[in-house]
Formats: structure tokens, C-alpha cells, sequence
């Protein structure tokens, strides 16, 4: 066992040919200790799909390395849960030929029982086809096949994308069971960051390739302020993430370095203002554990 | 390794479609050279019907044609259904993260086919070599014949494992079901015209010269052949215009200056060394396009890299 579940230091992915190239993922560093449940959020082609598919094995980094439960990807395979944002399924199977195809591939590790009840709970036929199940029952299908190997590490892309509010409910409970039974950790992406706040205790937020935040959800709001103070007040030292100035009042988020004046109005940001503060300005600096200096100790 | 039982039931509930077709491809070509030997021979020589001997052997060259022609349908199959679908549609990488690494996956997902391509191969090849020449009196073809050549050996076998290395190497390369199909079978298709042209080349050939003209027997492949002229090889002399009695025949052979006759030839003898040389090549490429496909997939996998840290 170790207590980190993902290391990422200076991760790079890079698609397409020379001259054409593209990079989905750029100087990536982050640490993402064991038992968490952790929110990966981003804009739309911020990385966040490419991050997932190097933790889980599928594809090789351009630069960088990740270390996932302490060892290569490829090596994690079989302690690793991946569910892909499109589903993927194989269309002429039943649902129990699904799950069965799960036991085969997972020998002494495979929950039958688990990956039964995710689909119990959407009422499914077991003889049905995938291919004519709907998008939310492919979901479940697939949360299934991942739950069923029980994962030290569960990586999602999108999971609840296709779910109906119900189900979506539901599948999260189960989601949050498992963690807290198993001390599974759970990595998900999404770019609804109100479908996290309640369920996630750590933060990843990817842009442009990089990352912007990264830390335990508590802390980086605790370090974070909403402050109005008169207009032409000069924020220094403090760093600020983003500022408005609306009439004789500016209202920033800024990263206290100290204490805030007290005639300041403050208060603690929510993470959906943290979030989309750092969204709106991708200037802003970022704030990630550097990992040597407060880790290797 | 503890999944070996799981992983080819896995692949073969995936494939059991493709399965069902092949074997009873492979079933209804056996039972039809048994069919054609057993009732419709004795029944063409009974008829007494000039063309009755037809009944017979076309469908016979019907039965070899497809089951040479069959490695177009295993390259479609191995660029699109087997490997191309399952990378374009993200399948593949469900299965790579079910405890299954991309290398074991590959490689389940070849040798089981390939499997059930020799165990084809093991059953129709010997049916196919007996049927060919239980009524011999009946055919009009010859050993020579592309597709009888590939059909009475291990040939037929090699096509089909080259084609099944190739349609997963295109499909691993270009990822997408549609451009391998296409590309898998082009590549097929120029490698077996490319050895049909060139399979008498791959042994060497009998050369017999003669002072009188050369009779070969009818088994003979022949390549060339020619006159002797002051004892040099000649191809351009148009001696067959040469005509009327024997005395007239031989002045105006004399004329030419002919002084005798070659021909060059590939012996039935030589069918199994023929065979197995353009066996061994096809082998050679399907190793070269396996090896390349688990190279290109652990490149892009990463898996080389898990290799080296370990």
C-alpha cells in the first residue's frame, strides 16, 4: 500500500504530427494522496479526459512521468477502475455477458455482487443487448464493470454526464459507499462544479494543459478570500486572482498573504466562485503543492 | 496470467459471429469436395453427357477458389471487426482497463483466431488433397492452378495468418475500422498477385533439351520453351509454321537451322518445396506485421515503458 494514488511530475502529452502539434497536457505536476475523493475540473479541452487516460495506462505521456499506487500505470492495471466519458461498451453483448466478460477478466478480484446491484438499481434486464440500451443505462453498465473489479482507484471521466437526476443520486451514494467502505480513491471529471461540491474533498482544476489548483478542497477555499474594499485600494502583497471594480467598490479574490485589513468586508469564496474566478483569468497564478518541498520530508 | 481461462472465453463470446460463419464456411466447402467425389462423380461418368463431367469440376474450382480467396474476408475482418472497431469505438480500452494489459489483449486476440485458422487448415487441406485427386479423369485443371497450388498445402493457411497479422497491424496503425479494412485488403490482395507471379521463380526450375521435339507430361508446369539453333536457345524462330510430311518437316527445320528442342519446367515434384518456400514467406510477414503491431501498440500504450521500470 502508499498513501499517494497519483503523482504527476512535469506530465506532457502531446498530439498530432510535428508541426501540427497540440499539447493536451503541459508541465502537469500534482499529488493526489490515497482515500480521496477528488474533483477534476476544467473548461472543455483543458485536459482533463487525456490526464485520466495516462493515470489509467491508455496511452503513453510525451514528457513527464505519473506514478499511480506507487508504480507505473501499466503495472496498476489491474488495481485501477477507468470509465471512459463516451461509455464504451461492446454493443452485441447482453448485460450479463457484460458483467460475465468483468468476472473473466478479473480473476480473484471481481465482485459479482456489486457490479449486480449497480445494475439492479436501474431495473435493467440482464438478457438486454447494450446496443439497445439508452446512454444513462450504458452508464450504469460501465459504473458496474468498474465497481465490480474493486479498484484501489476509481478514475471517471464524466461519469454522470447522461445520468437522470434519480439515477445520478443514486449511482453517487454508491459511488461515496464505496469510498468510504473500501477507502477507494475516486478520481472524476466534470465541468458542473456543482455536481462535485457536495461528494469531492479534493481539488484538481486543469486549464490549458496545466494545473491551476490542485489541493484539499477546505484549504485552498481557506486560502482564498472574497474581499470588497473601496475602490483604488491597493491589494498588495496580497495575490490577486481576479478583481472588479463597480463604482467606488472593488470586489477581488485575492490569496491573503498575512492578514487581510479588517476594513476590508471579506469572507471565505465558494468553489464554484473559486473555480470560475481562475476560469476567467487564466493570467492568475497557480496554485499547486509543489510536491518536493512539502511532501518528501 | 491467471485469466488465460477467462480471456478466450471473453474473445470468443466477442467473436462467436465471426466464429459460427467460419466454421460452417470451412464444414460446407469439406462436406461439398466430400458431396462432389462420392455421389457427382459416379453419376457424371454414368450420365454419358459430353459436358456431364462439369457437374464435377467446376464446382471443385468453385470449392478451391474460395478457400484461397478466403484470406480477403479474415484481412477485412482482422482490420475492422477484430481489431479497427475495438480502437475506434474505445472498446479496447474497456478492456484494458479490466485487468487486462494492451499486449495480452493483442495477443488473445491473434492466437485464437490463428488458432481456428491452422485447425481450418488441418481438416480442409487433407479433404481437399484427396478430393482433388480421386477423380483426376473428371478435371481439367493442374497442380499449377493458383488456386489448387495454395489449396493442397500448408499455403492456404499462411494466407490466412498474413492476413489476419496485416489487418491487425492497419488496424493498429490507423486506428479507424474503415481505412484498415481497406487497406488491409489491398495489401493482401498485391502480396498474392505479387506471388503468383513469381512463384516459379522461388525454386529452381528442370530444363531438358532434346534433339527430337519435347513431349512433356501433362503434370508439367511449363515455363518456356524453344529450339535449339546451331545449338543456341532460341524463342523467336517460328518453327510451329512448319508443316506437311515428315521428310517436308525436317527440311524446313533444316532451314531454320534448328539442330533441337528445350523446355523449361517446374515438375509436379516440385509442388511441395514450392508450396512450402511461398509458405515460409508469407510466414516471414506475418511475423514482421505481428511483431510490428505489439511494437506500435506498447509504443503508443506506454506499455514498453512499464517493461523497462519494472
Amino acid at each position: 500500500m502508499t498513501d499517494t494514488a497519483i503523482e504527476a511530475d512535469a506530465l506532457a502529452k502531446r498530439f498530432g504530427r510535428l508541426g501540427r502539434a497540440t499539447w493536451a497536457l503541459r508541465d502537469c505536476s500534482f499529488r493526489l494522496p490515497a482515500g480521496r475523493v477528488c474533483a477534476v475540473v476544467g473548461p472543455n479541452g483543458a485536459g482533463k479526459s487525456t490526464l485520466l487516460a495516462l493515470a489509467a495506462g491508455l496511452t503513453a505521456p510525451t514528457g513527464g512521468t505519473v506514478t499511480v499506487l506507487g508504480t507505473t500505470p501499466g503495472a496498476a492495471r489491474a488495481r485501477v477502475g477507468f470509465v471512459a466519458q463516451d461509455k464504451p461498451l461492446y454493443p452485441q453483448l447482453s448485460i450479463a455477458e457484460t458483467l460475465r466478460m468483468g468476472a473473466d477478466l478479473n480473476p480473484g478480484h471481481w465482485d459479482a455482487a456489486a457490479a449486480q446491484r449497480v445494475v439492479a438499481g436501474g431495473d435493467l434486464d440482464p438478457k438486454k443487448r447494450i446496443r439497445s440500451l439508452s446512454g444513462g443505462q450504458r452508464t450504469r453498465v460501465a459504473l458496474a464493470l468498474a465497481l465490480g473489479k474493486r479498484p484501489e482507484l476509481l478514475l471517471m471521466d464524466e461519469p454522470m454526464a447522461d445520468l437522470d437526476p434519480l439515477a445520478r443520486h443514486e449511482l453517487m451514494g454508491v459511488l461515496m459507499a464505496q469510498a468510504a467502505e473500501h477507502g477507494t480513491t475516486i478520481v472524476m471529471s466534470s465541468h458542473v462544479v456543482a455536481e462535485l461540491e457536495d461528494s469531492c474533498d479534493h481539488l484538481l482544476l486543469i486549464g490549458e494543459g496545466r494545473v491551476r489548483l490542485a489541493g484539499e478542497i477546505d484549504e485552498l477555499l481557506e486560502g482564498h478570500a472574497r474581499v470588497s474594499a473601496p475602490a483604488q485600494s491597493d491589494l498588495s502583497p496580497h495575490t490577486v486572482i481576479e478583481s472588479r471594480t463597480t463604482g467606488r467598490q472593488v470586489s477581488a479574490l485575492v490569496r491573503p498573504v498575512g492578514t487581510l485589513r479588517a476594513d476590508w468586508q471579506g469572507g471565505t469564496p465558494s468553489l464554484e466562485e473559486l473555480v470560475l474566478s481562475y476560469l476567467r483569468n487564466p493570467e492568475a497564478p497557480a496554485l499547486t503543492p509543489a510536491k518536493s518541498e512539502e511532501f518528501s520530508a | 496470467m491467471s485469466a488465460v481461462t477467462g480471456l478466450p472465453r471473453t474473445v470468443l463470446r466477442l467473436h462467436r459471429t465471426a466464429l459460427i460463419v467460419w466454421a460452417a464456411f470451412v464444414l460446407a466447402a469439406v462436406a461439398g469436395l466430400v458431396w462432389l467425389n462420392e455421389i457427382t462423380a459416379d453419376s457424371a461418368r454414368a450420365s454419358g453427357s459430353d459436358w456431364a463431367w462439369l457437374d464435377y469440376s467446376e464446382p471443385m474450382g468453385w470449392v478451391s477458389t474460395a478457400m484461397y480467396y478466403s484470406f480477403w474476408a479474415v484481412a477485412a475482418w482482422a482490420g475492422s471487426a477484430l481489431i479497427g472497431r475495438e480502437l475506434e469505438s474505445g472498446t479496447a480500452r474497456l478492456a484494458w482497463t479490466q485487468g487486462l494489459s494492451p499486449t495480452r489483449w493483442l495477443a488473445a486476440k491473434l492466437a485464437l483466431p490463428a488458432l481456428v485458422l491452422v485447425l481450418a487448415g488441418a481438416v480442409f487441406v487433407p479433404v481437399y488433397r484427396w478430393a482433388w485427386s480421386a477423380n483426376r479423369d473428371l478435371m481439367g485443371d493442374n497442380w499449377d492452378f493458383g488456386d489448387v497450388f495454395a489449396a493442397r498445402g500448408p499455403a492456404v493457411v499462411a494466407y490466412g495468418l498474413c492476413a489476419l497479422a496485416v489487418g491487425a497491424l492497419a488496424a493498429i496503425v490507423l486506428r479507424r475500422s474503415l481505412p484498415a479494412l481497406g487497406v488491409a485488403v489491398a495489401v493482401m490482395i498485391s502480396l498474392n498477385v505479387y506471388l503468383e507471379q513469381h512463384r516459379e521463380e522461388f525454386w529452381p526450375t528442370v530444363t531438358r533439351t532434346s534433339a527430337t521435339e519435347i513431349e512433356l507430361p501433362n503434370s508439367a508446369s511449363q515455363i518456356e520453351n524453344g529450339v535449339l539453333v546451331h545449338g543456341q536457345r532460341n524463342t523467336s524462330v517460328d518453327y510451329w509454321s512448319c508443316d506437311g510430311t515428315a521428310a517436308e518437316m525436317k527440311r524446313c527445320t533444316d532451314d531454320l537451322g534448328i539442330t533441337g528442342y528445350w523446355s523449361t519446367f517446374h515438375p509436379q515434384s516440385h509442388f511441395w518445396p514450392m508450396n512450402l518456400v511461398e509458405t515460409g514467406i508469407l510466414l516471414t510477414i506475418t511475423a514482421l506485421a505481428t511483431a510490428a503491431a505489439f511494437w506500435t501498440l506498447r509504443h503508443r500504450t506506454g506499455a514498453a515503458r512499464k517493461e523497462s521500470a519494472v
